[in-house]
C-alpha cells in the first residue's frame, strides 16, 4: 500500500493541485478579510464565533469545489492515458481506490488545516475577545475533515468510475449549492443532503434580532445524530463505490 | 511442450450477444501465437479474459498450468507483461518516471528500468514527457512497461495499431528478437493476416468470437497447396471415374478440384476420358493465397 501512495505522489506531479487548494483558501481568506472589516469592537468579541459560523457556510460550496477538483485531478491521469487496464494487472483494484483516497484526503485535511490556519491568524491579528479556543477550533477541523471526506469518497467514486470528468466536476458544483441553499430548510431535511452536513455539524448558532437588527452567536450541542448519518453515508458512499470500481471491466 | 495459456470453452456475453464462445485457447510455450481475426472478433475481449480485465460468463482460464480465479489472478499474473489496446502512460511525465510507477508496483529492481528503455530504444528519450512521444514512440513505451519484470508471458494485444511501415518493421523485431534473448511466449493479436504470417509461429484466428482455426502457422500455409482445377464435358461421369480411381475431388462452379499429382497420372485420366468420349476441355493449376483461406475462415476481407 505505500508504494501504491508514493506512487500516487508521483503521478500528480506538476499537476498544480496544491495550487488549486491555495487558491481557494485564498478566497476563503479574501472573503473572512471581507466580512470581518465591517465589525466593529462589540462585533469582535465574538469573532472566534462568527469566524466558526460563516467558515462552515461557505465550506458549503467552497469544500465540495476543492473535493470535486482534486478527485478530478487524480483521475483524469488515469482515465487520459488508459492506465487502469495496466495497473490492474500490477495491483489489486481496491488498493488503487484506497491509494487515491488516501492521498487525496491529504489536499482535503490540507484545505481544512488551512481554513484554522486562517482563523487562528486573523483572530490573533484582529485581536478577537478571549484567548484562542482550541477545543472549537480543534471540534471544527475534526468535523470538517468527517464531511470533506465524504464529498470526496462521493467525487473520487464518480470520477474513478466516469471518464468524462465534466460530470463529476458538475456533480460537485451543483451539490456544493445545493448544501449551501439547504442552510435555508429545516435541520432535519439538511440531513438527507451530504453537502450541508457542514451545517448541521456546526459548534456555533447564530440569533438575529429583527428589532435591533442585533447578530448574537453562542456555542451549540453537538448534533451526534447527524454525527453518526455522516458515517453511514461515508461507510455507504465508499464501499459500494470501491465495489463498483473492483467490479467494472476495463 | 506445454501450455502457458489454456481456456476451456471461454465464453464472455454482453447484453445477450455472445463476443467471445467457447475458445480453447492453447498457446504453447516458447511460441510466438499470432490471434488472428477482423476488427471485433473478440480479441481483446478475450485477452482481457486471460488477464481479469473482463469476467468470462464462462468457461475456465489456466496461465502456467494454474486455474485462475479472483484470489491468484494477481500472483499468476506476476509473470506476465500486457499492452492491451494501446499504451497506458502518464503523459505528463517523462518516459523514465512511468516506468518508475510501474517498476515500484510489480517489485522489480530500479536498473531494469534502464535495461527496457535499451531493449526499445528508448534510452534516449527517457527524459522527455511522454506527451511528447510519437505513436510509435508511445508504443515502445508500452512495451517497455509491459518487459519490466521480464515476464515469461508477454500479451501484445494489437502492438503495430497505427504505426507506420517503418513502426512496424522495428516493432515486429523488437517482438521476435524475445522468445530467443529472454525466452519468452509471446501472444500477439492482430487483425494483419501479413503481420502474423511474418512473426508467428502459431496461429489462433477468431471469428465472431469463435475459433475457427488454432494450429501452427506451417499447418495454415499446407491449405494453400497447388491442386487442379479440370472442367470436361461430362463432369457427372467424371466425378464417378476419378472415385473409382481413388482421387479426391470437389466441385467448384464448372469445375472439379483435384490434387496435385504427376503429370504421368494426369496424362493417364486425360487418356480414359479420351476413350469413354468425355471431353477435357480445361486443366488449370491453381493455389489458394493465405488470404483466400483467412477469407475462407472468417467470411472477412483481408485488412490491409
Amino acid at each position: 500500500m505505500r508504494a501504491a501512495i508514493r506512487m500516487e505522489v508521483l503521478k500528480v506531479k506538476g499537476r498544480k493541485i496544491w495550487l488549486v487548494v491555495a487558491v481557494m483558501m485564498g478566497v476563503q481568506m479574501l472573503w473572512a478579510g471581507w466580512a470581518i472589516s465591517n465589525k466593529d469592537a462589540n462585533d469582535l468579541a465574538q469573532g472566534w464565533m462568527f469566524f466558526l459560523y460563516q467558515f462552515p457556510m461557505l465550506n458549503c460550496i467552497i469544500m465540495p469545489v476543492i473535493a470535486a477538483v482534486v478527485a478530478s485531478r487524480l483521475s483524469e491521469v488515469e482515465h487520459k492515458g488508459q492506465t487502469f487496464k495496466l495497473l490492474e494487472t500490477i495491483v489489486p483494484a481496491n488498493r488503487i481506490f484506497d491509494a487515491k483516497f488516501i492521498w487525496g484526503s491529504i489536499y482535503m485535511f490540507g484545505a481544512a488545516l488551512g481554513q484554522v490556519a486562517i482563523m487562528i491568524g486573523m483572530g490573533l491579528m484582529l485581536h478577537f475577545g478571549g484567548p484562542v479556543p482550541w477545543g472549537a477550533l480543534g471540534g471544527y477541523l475534526f468535523f470538517t475533515l468527517v464531511v470533506s471526506l465524504t464529498i470526496y469518497a462521493f467525487q473520487q467514486v464518480v470520477s474513478m468510475l466516469v471518464v468524462n470528468q465534466m460530470v463529476p466536476m458538475t456533480l460537485g458544483l451543483v451539490g456544493g449549492f445545493i448544501g449551501l441553499f439547504s442552510m435555508f430548510f429545516p435541520q432535519g431535511f439538511q440531513k438527507f443532503i451530504l453537502w450541508s452536513y457542514y451545517g448541521v455539524l456546526m459548534l456555533v448558532g447564530m440569533n438575529w434580532d429583527q428589532n435591533t437588527r442585533a447578530i448574537d452567536f453562542y456555542w451549540t450541542a453537538i448534533d451526534w445524530s447527524g454525527f453518526a448519518l455522516i458515517f453511514v453515508f461515508f461507510g455507504l458512499i465508499y464501499g459500494i463505490g470501491r465495489i463498483l470500481f473492483m467490479r467494472r471491466e476495463v | 511442450m506445454s501450455n502457458v495459456i489454456e481456456t476451456e470453452v471461454l465464453s464472455k456475453k454482453y447484453e445477450n450477444v455472445y463476443r467471445v464462445k467457447d475458445v480453447d485457447l492453447l498457446v504453447p510455450e516458447g511460441a510466438i501465437y499470432g490471434f488472428l481475426g477482423p476488427n471485433g472478433a473478440g480479441k481483446s475481449t478475450t485477452l482481457k479474459m486471460v488477464l481479469g480485465l473482463a469476467k468470462p460468463t464462462a468457461g475456465e482460464i489456466s496461465v502456467f498450468g494454474k486455474r485462475v480465479n479472483s484470489k491468484n489472478r494477481l500472483e499468476n499474473l506476476k509473470n506476465v507483461g500486457s499492452l492491451i489496446e494501446s499504451p497506458s502512460y502518464y503523459g505528463h511525465l517523462t518516459g523514465e518516471e512511468n516506468l518508475q510507477i510501474f517498476q515500484t508496483l510489480r517489485g522489480v529492481p530500479k536498473q531494469n528500468i534502464d535495461e527496457v528503455l535499451k531493449i526499445v530504444r528508448l534510452d534516449n528519450q527517457k527524459n522527455k514527457k511522454v506527451s511528447q512521444y510519437s505513436l510509435g514512440m508511445k508504443q515502445r513505451l508500452g512495451l517497455a512497461s509491459a518487459l519490466l519484470g521480464y515476464p515469461k508471458l508477454l500479451i501484445l494485444d494489437e502492438p503495430t495499431n497505427g504505426l507506420d511501415p517503418a513502426g512496424i518493421q522495428e516493432m515486429r523485431e523488437l517482438i521476435q528478437s524475445l522468445p530467443q534473448k529472454f525466452g519468452m511466449t509471446v501472444v500477439v493479436s492482430s487483425h494483419l493476416l501479413s503481420e502474423i504470417d511474418q512473426l508467428a509461429t502459431r496461429v489462433g484466428i477468431i471469428r465472431e468470437g469463435e475459433m475457427v482455426y488454432q494450429d501452427s502457422l506451417t499447418k495454415l500455409h499446407q491449405y494453400s497447396q497447388q491442386h487442379l482445377a479440370v472442367r470436361t464435358m461430362n463432369n457427372e461421369v467424371t466425378k464417378s471415374f476419378l472415385s473409382q480411381n481413388g482421387v479426391a475431388w470437389e466441385v467448384q462452379d464448372d469445375y472439379l478440384i483435384i490434387p496435385q499429382m504427376k503429370d504421368s497420372m494426369m496424362s493417364e485420366i486425360s487418356k480414359v476420358l479420351g476413350q469413354n468420349n468425355i471431353g477435357l476441355v480445361r486443366i488449370e493449376e491453381r493455389k489458394k493465397s493465405l488470404e483466400d483461406i483467412f477469407l475462407e475462415l472468417t467470411g472477412t476481407a483481408v485488412s490491409l
